[in-house]
């Protein structure tokens, strides 16, 4: 990995004074109407996940619009051009998936970015990897940042195994964004 | 429980988590209470799959907490 990708990985905003910001943006309390980005990371099976989870909440929430954007590589948190564009069009992002190492990190790293920003964030990470992901959380200056662990492993599954990685997801995914009111 | 039985259970599952992107995980005493964490790679490890060495090292640094050592530094393989 080149000095510039770690450093990507490490501070993801580019600068080190907002490390210590460990507060999470406002909470939405209701999905109704809310415009949701899907953020891929590449990993296999994040796009199938991902528009498991929308489904999910477009039935039961009332999601609005449903947007899609893919990172360009998974081991690094998303680059400043997309980020300022998905911050300019959505109210909520959901990022998958932290399979690996490395993804598991950056996935966290853009949860936290996005957060910062005032976008609350789910970021869903498979357990084997919840290690990764809470020490870039902790690295990031912000301990506290609760992600969505799903059973290891998540690239591998057909679609049938997805939809069971999707079930385990939403609620956790509805706590974190403190959700209490359905449809 | 020895103190060097103490190290590998703490690492333990750290192992586990190195081997499902195809790494090795092994450490050595370093000098008084001090642990070196190596990670090696295997024929089949993801290169692009590895924790950047700064989070490598807070992992390790947390798990062997309350072990009777404290880690040195951290190994990576290659270029990492």
């Amino acid at each position: 990995m080149s000095t510039s990708t770690r450093e990507a990985l490490l501070y993801p905003t580019g600068a080190a004074e907002g490390l210590s910001e460990g507060t999470l943006s406002p909470r939405p309390v209701s999905l109704k109407g809310l415009t949701v980005g899907l953020l891929d990371n590449t990993k296999p099976n994040s796009t199938l996940l991902l528009d498991e989870i929308a489904a999910d909440l477009k039935r039961d929430y009332g999601i609005g619009e449903i947007k899609h954007y893919v990172k360009d590589y998974f081991g690094t948190p998303v680059k400043d051009e997309l980020f300022d564009q998905i911050v300019s069009e959505v109210d909520i992002v959901i990022t998958a998936v932290g399979d690996c190492g490395s993804c598991s990190a950056a996935t966290v790293a853009d949860g936290i970015k996005f957060e910062r920003a005032g976008i609350p964030t789910v970021s869903i990470t498979s357990d084997s990897f919840a290690m990764s992901g809470q020490a870039m959380a902790d690295v990031q200056g912000f301990p506290g940042f609760e992600f969505v662990m799903v059973q290891h492993p998540v690239a591998s599954l057909d679609v049938e195994h997805i939809r069971g990685r999707a079930d385990q997801a939403v609620p956790e995914a509805l706590r974190i964004l403190g959700v209490t009111e359905t449809i | 429980m020895t103190a060097s039985d103490s190290v590998d259970e703490a690492l333990a599952s750290f192992r586990e988590m190195m081997a499902t992107d195809g790494y090795v995980l092994t450490w050595s005493e370093a000098g008084d209470d001090k642990v070196v964490v190596k990670i090696s790679a295997t024929d089949g490890a993801c290169e692009d799959c590895l924790v950047p060495l700064p989070i490598m090292t807070n992992i390790m640094a947390k798990a062997l907490a309350p072990t009777p050592y404290e880690l040195d530094h951290v190994e990576l393989p290659g270029s990492h």
